[in-house]
């Protein structure tokens, strides 16, 4: 069999076995929920932006020249980004599976950069369609037309790159004079498209009554037919003129100019190709490694030291909170309230130095943004912070021969990252109230403590609850999770990850209902006696409540942990 | 002199089991990967399990471990029933399994130190000195694992297994990514952990480290036990005239080849 058969085989069976592999995931019922949710999502989103003929109809005078003018500024910082920016080296990237199977097999170097050029001709179509979902709604009447050149113009985009990853390797070779080569040709190409910019705007300088309408737009169009930018805008035009030509007729006329362009860099990558082998595999390993992050669920770690030394003897599950916490301070930068505080601190004082009027008001904004910080961290921090069973889910396993119970390893784990939230949430609250007590402003300092006291409970509580919901969903359904690391694929996982997400809002709100009515209640009753000294005890309520609920959740969540089979449900499970 | 070549009476006198396993299976959903398997492990012996790929021996493993819940049968570690009492019985044991699972984030030192309080190992510094020494990772306690070998990360842990002196260690593949130095020095780590007390069960697919650790072997094939007995044992229980000499790599072919014709008699206990 011949390389490109062999190839063309490779594909075919991949696409055909994950359709397949995902037609019978279908049988299961949370996959069959997951495509209706997904696919009405897409429907809802996506495919309702296909209506492209009234959207165009509907596109103010001047915005297709701006668009036009976006889409080919875009391809030209791309195309100029592949001369300044990263490394001199080539720009191929292969998987390491790649790297194992066809580089030890009879394979030349052209039939491998074929090889690659030919994925990154498919990887263009992908990118025009999802363009043309998204942008050619808007700046094209045409979506078929508008597909088919940018799938041209982004492969020519693709091709370039590479060939200028070559050309760049070959000029490193020579040492210091390719690179003095390479930067002298760029910054005269940079000073003469300054140059040209600048002649334009002298020729066709910009109207004394700009506030007349149409006429900046005039200007602006006026400027851009100038010819000395015509000339410097070229290459841009070039590629966009086949995706946003006007019709079939101005297509084809387009066509001959995009496909030289193609064909000539095609001829440009294979005339100039040097052996990139040894960076492939470097870069093949760059990507594995990163592969293996995700896939530990870990990121970029930062040696800190652990916010408290461990004994050996006392409860076992504190190491695993002890555990959690240094994930937590390694990996994401716990630091920030200690930045935020400072900032909170410097911004008076920098006030009283420089605007000494000004200083309760600031203060008052400080204290709002340090509130509006405190129920951000509420509300995102459980979801975006995951130093918790989310992050061990590739080690279920050794949590379960741990000698633990499930209840220990669950609360374990959700009080971690709920205390650490907690803490921080906690010490906003107090910056708010600290800053504010000398510059009450309009409220009064009794609202501000009264307020603040009551808020003071509720908010970790409620973290502590988000983060056990966001648990739960590992413990409870974990194979609605990815599985190693992966980002899930599908319009079944897209549906999955929405019901996630919706389950985890209503259970939370669920949660928080009851807790709401009774500190309701409560602070209603003292509100005649203590007035608006009710509202601590109200807040204190609502805390009890939530944690009444958190407790009784980590108590079911541990039984489920115990019953919980990692072999069939966890992730990685077939 | 090889443990194989030990007559039974040689054997440790008879104690309570260290693991006694009854009747297990394990099936996941209509796939059967363990079937009725029952066996023991006596203090300081040491079991080898082999198998070919798919046998079911990590399945077997994890379910001692009390990792997989067992679909029937029962397992017991140091007198602690694993789905009745699963902390006691966990606290007895060590599971090391093929791909060492560290925490990326926790030094060596911090590893040791985790575990230590897992299992409650008073003066844990001084035992986790010497596993550094005895596993060759002095100078790597402040180390994170990406900055260890494949054969670094393996030693670590096996040297977390170990801190809390278990009565039972179960061990999938232990020498997968040490260097020959680190096998040598791995097999005595065991022998003298056997020697010590401990109950071993050895997975591998290395059928001469088998024959040189384990006193007994069990073979499994298609979930099933098809062999149980040392070496000797096995060999007696064969039918033909080769299997008086032949090796455990020779045997092993045999018994999984014939697909129960030419097994040797139902397992012993």
């Amino acid at each position: 069999m011949s390389f490109p058969r062999a190839v063309a085989f490779l594909w075919w069976a991949s696409l055909r076995n994950r359709v397949r592999r995902q037609l019978q995931r279908l049988r299961q019922p949370k996959y069959l929920v997951g495509l209706v949710v997904g696919g009405a999502y897409l429907y809802a989103i996506v495919l309702r932006r296909l209506s492209f003929q009234r959207a165009t109809e509907e596109l103010p005078p001047g915005a297709r020249m701006v668009a036009e003018l976006s889409l080919g500024g875009m391809l030209m910082l791309s195309l100029v980004s592949a001369w300044a920016l990263g490394q001199d080296r080539p720009a191929l990237t292969f998987s390491e599976t790649e790297v194992q199977q066809l580089f030890a097999a009879p394979i030349s170097r052209r039939g491998l950069l074929h090889y690659k050029l030919a994925r990154g001709l498919f990887g263009a179509a992908v990118a025009a369609f999802f363009t043309t979902i998204f942008i050619g709604r808007v700046v094209s009447p045409h979506p078929v037309l508008f597909f088919l050149g940018a799938t041209v113009a982004l492969g020519t985009v693709n091709l370039h790159v590479t060939a200028a990853s070559f050309v760049r390797t070959r000029l490193a070779r020579l040492g210091w004079p390719g690179v003095a080569l390479r930067w002298g040709v760029l910054l005269g190409l940079f000073a003469a498209f300054g140059l040209a910019v600048y002649v334009s705007i002298l020729a066709h300088p910009l109207p004394e009554d700009t506030g007349q309408r149409g006429a900046l737009e005039a200007w602006f169009s006026g400027l851009l037919e100038q010819p000395a930018l015509r000339v410097a805008l070229w290459p841009g035009r070039a590629l966009v003129a086949l995706p946003m030509a006007g019709g079939a007729g101005d297509f084809l006329q387009a066509l001959p100019l995009a496909l030289g362009l193609f064909v000539a860099h095609y001829v440009w990558v294979a005339a100039l190709i040097v052996p990139f082998e040894e960076a492939v595999v470097v870069r093949a390993e760059q990507v594995a490694r990163k592969r293996g992050q995700r896939v530990a669920r870990v990121g970029h770690i930062v040696m800190r030291k652990p916010f408290f030394r461990l004994g050996s003897l006392g409860r076992p599950e504190v190491a695993l909170m002890w555990k959690n916490l240094i994930a937590a301070r390694r990996l994401g930068g716990t630091e920030i309230i200690l930045i935020l505080g400072l900032l909170g601190l410097a911004a008076p004082v920098g006030a009283a130095f420089f605007a000494p009027e000004a200083v309760p008001i600031v203060r008052q904004t400080m204290a709002g943004i340090f509130l509006a910080l405190a129920a951000m961290f509420t509300v995102f921090g459980p979801v975006s912070l995951r130093s918790d069973l989310r992050m061990d889910l590739p080690k279920l396993d050794m949590l379960r021969a741990m000698p633990l119970t499930g209840r220990q390893v669950v609360a374990a784990e959700v009080l971690a990252l709920g205390l650490l939230l907690g803490i921080l949430e906690a010490g906003l609250l107090v910056l708010a109230i600290g800053l504010v007590a000398g510059a009450p402003g309009r409220w009064g300092i009794e609202l501000w403590v009264a307020g603040g006291l009551g808020v003071l409970p509720v908010l970790p509580a409620l973290s502590v609850g988000g983060v056990l919901v966001q648990n739960a969903a590992v413990v409870l359904f974990p194979a609605w999770l990815p599985a190693n690391g992966e980002r899930a694929r599908g319009i079944e996982a897209m549906g999955q990850r929405l019901l996630t997400l919706a389950g985890a809002l209503v259970v939370l709100m669920g949660g928080l209902i009851p807790a709401a009515i009774v500190a309701g209640l409560v602070g209603f009753a003292l509100y005649g006696l203590l007035g608006l000294w009710a509202l601590p005890f109200a807040g204190l309520t609502a805390a009890a409540g939530l944690a009444f609920e958190v407790a009784l959740g980590l108590v079911a969540l541990g039984r489920a942990f115990d019953r919980m089979d990692v072999s069939s449900e966890g992730p990685g499970a077939a | 002199m090889p443990p194989t070549d030990t007559s039974p009476d040689d054997r440790p006198a008879p104690v309570p089991p260290a693991l006694e396993v009854v009747s297990l299976e394990k099936a996941y959903g209509a796939v059967k990967a363990v079937q009725g398997l029952t066996f023991q492990v006596a203090p300081g012996e040491v079991l080898g399990l082999v198998g070919p790929n798919g046998a079911g021996k990590t399945s077997t493993l994890r379910c001692l471990a009390g990792i997989l819940p067992v679909s029937s049968g029962r397992v017991v570690v140091g007198g602690h029933d694993v789905a009745v009492e699963p902390v006691k019985a966990k606290r007895a044991l060590a599971f090391l399994p093929d791909e060492p699972r560290l925490f990326e984030y926790l030094t060596v030192w911090e590893h040791l130190n985790f575990v230590a309080r897992l299992y409650g190992v008073e003066g844990w510094e001084d035992k986790a000195r010497a596993l550094l020494s005895e596993m060759e990772l002095v100078g790597k306690e402040k180390a994170l694992p990406g900055e260890l070998s494949r054969g670094m990360k393996q030693k670590l842990s096996i040297a977390c297994g170990f801190l809390h002196e278990p009565r039972l260690i179960l061990l999938d593949e232990p020498l997968t990514g040490l260097d020959p130095l680190g096998i040598r020095r791995m097999k005595a780590s065991l022998r003298k952990r056997a020697e010590q007390g401990a109950a071993l069960v050895l997975s591998s697919h290395l059928l001469p480290l088998v024959e040189e650790l384990c006193h007994r072997i069990l073979v499994i094939t298609g979930g099933r036990a098809v062999a149980l007995g040392s070496l000797a044992e096995i060999r007696a229980q064969l039918s033909g005239a080769e299997a008086g000499s032949a090796s455990l790599e020779e045997l092993f072919i045999r018994i999984t080849r014939s697909g129960g014709e030419e097994r040797p008699e139902p397992p012993a206990v």
